[in-house]
């Protein structure tokens, strides 16, 4: 995998995320933008009051495809610094699930990487959250994420 | 002389709502070499019928990638069972 700037941060936590810090962490000289996304919990799902979520990860994967799209960043936009901090454990009505912050030396490459980060994250990265609500609890609707088809090598044992 | 045939020994991981019909989220198992990850989610699938509905809504990993169904397994490999992801 391709080296990525040591300045960059991914993680997941399971405490509160400090979006500021993040924010000034990416933040450069030689920038003229940052972009963040602050994803954070709703109170309610399909119509139905939300109590809590809680999240849980396949921690190591889920780093390496969080570390696998900051070289999909950094090589796709012209960007300088990548923050993507994911937060696990049971979240409150309003607090921050995911928080994604990329500085630029112009505005548009930060938009539109910041864009590609979240939506890659919620496509490829092993997390999941369950809803409880007054009656129960759920486990969101997700999605499949992309995989490999058939390999040549993976010929069927008899 | 016949093929004896050896066994591997491989990690196995569930999340999410595959871990609660599983029971747990991670065991050691010992299978035949050359299980594919198709065969040992089988091994699984027979004897939790729910299990098997999910089959078409369930993706695998193999040492953290996502694999295809046929990728044969080698010993040491972890191997993860993993639902829709819904992280963000």
């Amino acid at each position: 995998m391709a080296t990525l700037p040591y300045e960059d941060i991914y993680q997941l936590v399971r405490e509160p995320i400090e979006m500021a810090v993040l924010a000034r962490h990416v933040r450069a000289p030689e920038d003229g933008a940052i972009v963040t996304f602050d994803g954070f919990v709703r109170n309610q799902s399909h119509d139905r009051a939300t109590l809590y979520l809680d999240y849980e990860a396949y921690e190591s994967m889920a780093l390496a495809k969080m570390r696998e799209i900051g070289a999909q960043l950094h090589e796709k936009y012209r960007i300088h610094r990548v923050a993507i901090v994911h937060r696990l454990g049971r979240l409150e009505i309003g607090e921050t699930s995911v928080f994604i912050a990329v500085s630029a030396p112009h505005r548009g490459a930060a938009f539109d990487a910041c864009r590609f980060a979240i939506d890659t994250l919620k496509r490829t990265v092993p997390i999941w959250k369950k809803e409880y609500f007054e009656d129960g609890a759920v486990w969101a609707d997700g999605e499949l994420p992309p995989t490999p088809t058939a390999t040549r090598r993976g010929k069927p044992a008899s | 002389m016949p093929h004896v045939s050896q066994t591997i020994r491989v990690s196995v991981l569930f999340f999410g709502r595959l871990k609660e019909l599983v029971g747990h989220a991670e065991e050691s198992l010992e299978i035949g070499e050359a299980t594919t990850i198709e065969q040992l989610f089988g091994l699984y699938a027979v004897r939790l019928s729910e299990l098997a509905k999910y089959r078409s809504s369930v993706v695998a990993s193999r040492n953290q990638e996502f694999a295809a169904w046929d990728t044969p397994l080698r010993t040491g490999d972890e191997v993860a069972f993993l639902p829709p992801v819904s992280g963000g």
